[in-house]
């Protein structure tokens, strides 16, 4: 019943590490994720587990000192129906830059910084248009103001001339969006886009960008580390920890048949609708270790309740529960192993 | 835009009194008899004159009095006389006051163009081969003194090689472009170097500090190509503070004139100020310091201007 | 309980110890600061025991060696007076580095205690100071330095005094913005609340966090003062021209005479200057690599 062109975005094997006092340290091990088209991907994970390097480095925006190697990284373009390898591609050559933006566009992480503060924010948004399509300025403005308008930027003529610091946080983050959206996108990749704001602004965008999702029929991937906003959005959750693609399912896999001991901790350290009544927040034992002085095998086994001798030796396989749900963990070493 | 330069230069003039009140204060603590430098020496010589001219020229006046008679002599381009050697302060100015504003012009220009372009292309290619002589090339700058880089290119290109003259600003007898260009090589070449090294270090710390900001991310998440992202992104973002310190360096060209004007017996400001500090010649001092007080001035309006002009933040939050 | 807590002592001074450790491993890899260092403790021991290495004293007119080219006796030659160029770089270095070691501690000293004083306090008179630091900062240094010397005379204590006066800015700003920020911290509260004097939590609770960045623009400021002493030795308006030092000695380049015949009048004392200030230029950034990560 699975359609291979479900996928618009299908990661085999990415590992990136970054090289630093001629120490190579990895950020991200092994990540396998797909993105099905018209769907929602929830990246979750503590900060510092490498859901941004992930995410950046499939987009290939990595600084100079990191190194990126992946089996595939595969683009299926709806526009023309044809697939794009990113990782066989230059980090800023001709072919990427044509997809970033006009297939794929990014929302970061802080609005206030995001923007540059020297140019008009419709100069800012109409600067992708004009890239990839070629149209004139004043072409380009009509479709910014109607980019405005559909996100709900009010008096969208006066706005599209002034300067980003004239925008309060939450407008701002609705240019952000523009600038992502305006060449119609395919996947938007939204890395924390809330996190900086306030919570009735973070409603809003939210909303923002779930109406997108349905009604233009597009794929998100939701890099966040707030389970509720993952109940509320996701239709397929992918929990990282140190690097590492822990457990990888739906939603309802994650949240009701969750099976890596990590996602358990997660999930009981969070407060997310439904908890049941009386049951209390637990914390995670133990602190997150420094990616440099981890050692062989299981990255949780210092803090999983679970760990035996064996999780210490060697890296451990992913196993297939169900189709889609996969689990990083040798509890489940009765499953099928997949690679 | 106009009415925030109109403030900005409304802003200067209790500034300018204030710095003017101070060096005329500093002048009467300086215990130096005003009668010798406010009039040609011809004139104070004889002594029974002298009371006369007192009574003439206010000297017995309240301070307050005499500081507003000297600031009305110095706006209508009376500014006293030498007390090493009469000769009146303004002519002096005068005649020197292009010497040093040539050679400072040239070397200002010179070294932001190489300064900031060397040091933009080492922040975009950080590592690479023009950044990693860029960065011995700023090490070096700041370590050698700028007299003995002088005295080393005279021996050079001037004794050994016989290329260039050894000092001053013309030859004597001689005159035209060509001879005024020969003279300004090795002035020029060891001013700019200094500034150079200074300017490299600031604009590629700086380029580096805004090409790792957000919005770098978010223009290259566009597919706008690199050059695109480096000139319209970057480097119009990390000029601002990079003019801010070019405008600031103005002044200093003064500080530098003084010891390079000495190496290459050019004839400007910065000999004068030597001389008259080596000679305790206050009236020039005071003037000169009350120019250099002015050049700040003006160089801060400058980059209040310019700042202005490159960031919306200041302009409209004004 | 107290076991625990002899323990957890144990535990931060080991700490304490391996960050030293760490950060002494680091310098010591830093090639560039090693060779800094190396140099500057060579040049330095070798002007303390300048009486050791050379038996001519630096002032000792001899007029029958006039200008004389390095040779057997004078392995650096001599000067217009006939004096041991070799000795006189020697003795020179002395006073140059305590000048410009002395001048840079003191502007730090000063920088400091102002610089604490402005962000402890804050309000009107941190305006004010912020204020004088600015007016300093822009005046050109070498102007300021020359009006200063014009007013208060030539001399080596004299000029240490002038540059603790122009030197003060760089820690003052940086002193001063710290203390603003770690005025908020919860551990000054606790001190202010258990009485403590304003003094003791100034002087010994909030400026020892701010230590090392100026170590490390006290370097930056050494370097700067062997500069500007060179300078103004040159011009004639810095150290008395009887006392031997390092700008004093290349006073003599100004003539034209000088250059293009005597090579050994200037360029060694002008070389032995530029590697000195560039070792420790390198030393300095070292240093503030394992000091103060922050600001590079």
């Amino acid at each position: 019943m699975e359609k291979k062109n479900d996928f618009v975005l299908d990661v085999k094997n990415l590992s990136t590490s970054f090289v630093s006092d001629k120490k190579e340290v990895r950020i991200v091990k092994n990540v396998s994720l797909r993105l099905r088209r018209g769907t929602t991907l929830a990246v979750v994970g503590e900060s510092g587990c490498g859901k941004s390097v992930t995410v950046h480095s499939i987009v290939k925006l990595m600084p100079k000192n990191a190194k990126v190697t992946a089996d595939q990284v595969l683009y299926r373009s709806a526009k023309d129906g044809k697939e794009y390898r990113l990782d066989q591609m230059e980090p800023y050559g001709s072919e990427m830059r044509k997809l970033r933006g006009a297939e794929i566009g990014m929302v970061f992480q802080d609005p206030m910084s995001s923007l540059n503060p020297v140019y008009k924010v419709g100069d800012q948004v109409a600067e992708g248009l004009i890239q990839h399509t070629g149209m004139s300025k004043a072409e380009a403005r009509e479709k910014v103001l109607d980019m405005f308008r559909k996100l709900g930027i009010p008096d969208p003529e006066s706005r599209i001339n002034d300067y980003p610091h004239q925008f309060s946080g939450g407008m701002k983050q609705r240019v952000v969006i523009a600038i992502a959206m305006i060449c119609n996108p395919d996947i938007i990749i939204a890395d924390e886009p809330t996190t900086a704001l306030d919570v009735t602004i973070q409603a809003q965008i939210m909303e923002l960008m779930k109406s997108l999702q349905v009604n233009d029929h597009k794929s998100i991937i939701l890099i966040t580390h707030n389970m509720g906003l993952v109940a509320e959005m996701a239709d397929e959750v992918c929990v990282m920890y140190m690097g590492r693609v822990m457990e990888f399912g739906s939603l309802e896999d994650v949240f009701e048949r969750t099976s890596h001991p990590y996602t358990q901790a997660l999930l009981r350290s969070v407060p997310v609708l439904g908890l049941a009544e009386g049951q209390e927040l637990e914390t995670i034992p133990g602190i997150t270790p420094n990616p440099a002085d981890l050692g062989p095998g299981c990255e949780f086994a210092d803090r999983c309740p679970y760990c035996e001798a064996r999780c210490r030796e060697k890296d451990i396989p992913r196993f297939e529960l169900s189709p889609g749900h996969y689990v990083r963990c040798l509890r489940y070493d009765s499953y099928q192993e997949v690679e | 835009m106009l009415k925030f330069i109109g403030k900005k230069l409304l802003q200067m003039i209790p500034m300018l009194l204030l710095i003017s009140f101070i060096v005329f204060g500093g002048l009467q603590l300086m215990d130096v008899d005003p009668i010798s430098y406010m009039v040609t020496p011809d004139m104070a010589a004889s002594a029974e004159n002298q009371e006369a001219l007192r009574e003439q020229l206010g000297l017995n006046d309240p301070f307050v009095v005499r500081y507003f008679n000297w600031v009305k002599d110095l706006l209508t381009g009376d500014f006293g006389y030498s007390i090493v050697n009469g000769t009146s302060i303004a002519t002096l100015l005068k005649t020197r006051l292009p010497a040093t504003f040539e050679l400072a012009v040239i070397a200002l220009l010179l070294s932001s163009v190489i300064g900031i372009g060397i040091g933009i292309i080492s922040a975009i290619r950080q590592n690479g081969i023009v950044d990693y002589l860029g960065r011995i090339f700023a090490v070096l700058g700041q370590s050698i003194p700028q007299f003995f880089f002088g005295i080393c290119v005279i021996q050079i290109f001037a004794i050994k090689l016989g290329w260039l003259p050894v000092n001053g600003r013309t030859s004597p007898g001689a005159s035209g472009f060509g001879d005024a260009v020969v003279h300004l090589v090795l002035p020029v070449l060891t001013m700019t170097v200094a500034m150079c090294a200074v300017l490299m270090r600031y604009s590629r710390n700086t380029m580096l500090g805004v090409l790792n900001s957000d919005y770098i991310k978010t223009a290259r998440s566009k597919g706008i190509p690199e050059w695109k992202v480096y000139i319209k992104h970057g480097f119009r973002n990390a000029m601002r503070p990079v003019l801010v310190i070019l405008c600031f360096r103005l002044p200093m060209l003064i500080g530098g004139s003084v010891v390079i004007e000495s190496v290459f017996g050019w004839p400007g400001i910065g000999s004068i100020i030597t001389q008259s500090v080596v000679s305790g010649d206050y009236p020039v001092i005071m003037v000169t310091t009350l120019m250099v007080a002015a050049a700040i001035l003006v160089a801060s309006f400058l980059v209040d201007v310019l700042t202005a002009a490159l960031d919306p933040r200041v302009r409209l939050g004004e | 309980m107290s076991a625990q807590a002899s323990t957890l002592q144990q535990a931060n001074k080991q700490q304490a110890s391996s960050l030293l450790r760490k950060n002494i491993r680091k310098f010591v890899n830093n090639r560039l600061a090693m060779i800094g260092l190396v140099f500057v403790v060579l040049i330095v021991l070798s002007s303390i025991f300048a009486p050791l290495l050379t038996s001519y004293d630096p002032s000792q007119i001899s007029l029958g060696e006039k200008n004389l080219s390095p040779c057997a006796a004078h392995i650096l030659g001599t000067d217009n007076l006939g004096r041991d160029v070799f000795s006189r770089v020697l003795y020179g270095g002395r006073i140059s580095v305590l000048v410009s070691v002395l001048g840079a501690l003191m502007g730090s000293f000063v920088g400091m205690v102002l610089g604490s004083i402005a962000g402890y306090f804050g309000g009107k008179v941190d305006m004010l100071l912020v204020r004088l630091s600015e007016i300093f900062q822009t005046f050109p240094e070498m102007i300021l330095i020359m009006i200063l010397v014009a007013i208060l005379g030539q001399g080596v204590g004299n000029l240490i005094l002038v540059f603790s006066v122009t030197g003060w800015m760089t820690t003052f700003r940086m002193v001063r913005n710290e203390f603003l920020a770690l005025r908020e911290e919860t551990y000054v509260q606790v001190c202010e609340a258990f009485g403590m004097s304003k003094a003791a939590i100034m002087f010994k609770q909030i400026l020892p966090n701010v230590l090392s960045p100026v170590i490390v623009s006290t370097t930056v400021n050494v370097a700067g003062f062997i500069l500007s002493e060179a300078g103004l030795s040159f011009l004639g308006v810095g150290v008395p021209s009887s006392v031997p030092t390092w700008g004093n000695i290349l006073n003599a380049a100004k003539s034209v005479e000088v250059v293009s015949n005597y090579w050994w009048l200037w360029a060694v004392p002008g070389a032995v200057i530029s590697i000195f200030v560039l070792a420790i230029n390198f030393f300095g950034d070292g240093l503030r690599d394992v000091l103060d990560p922050k600001q590079q």
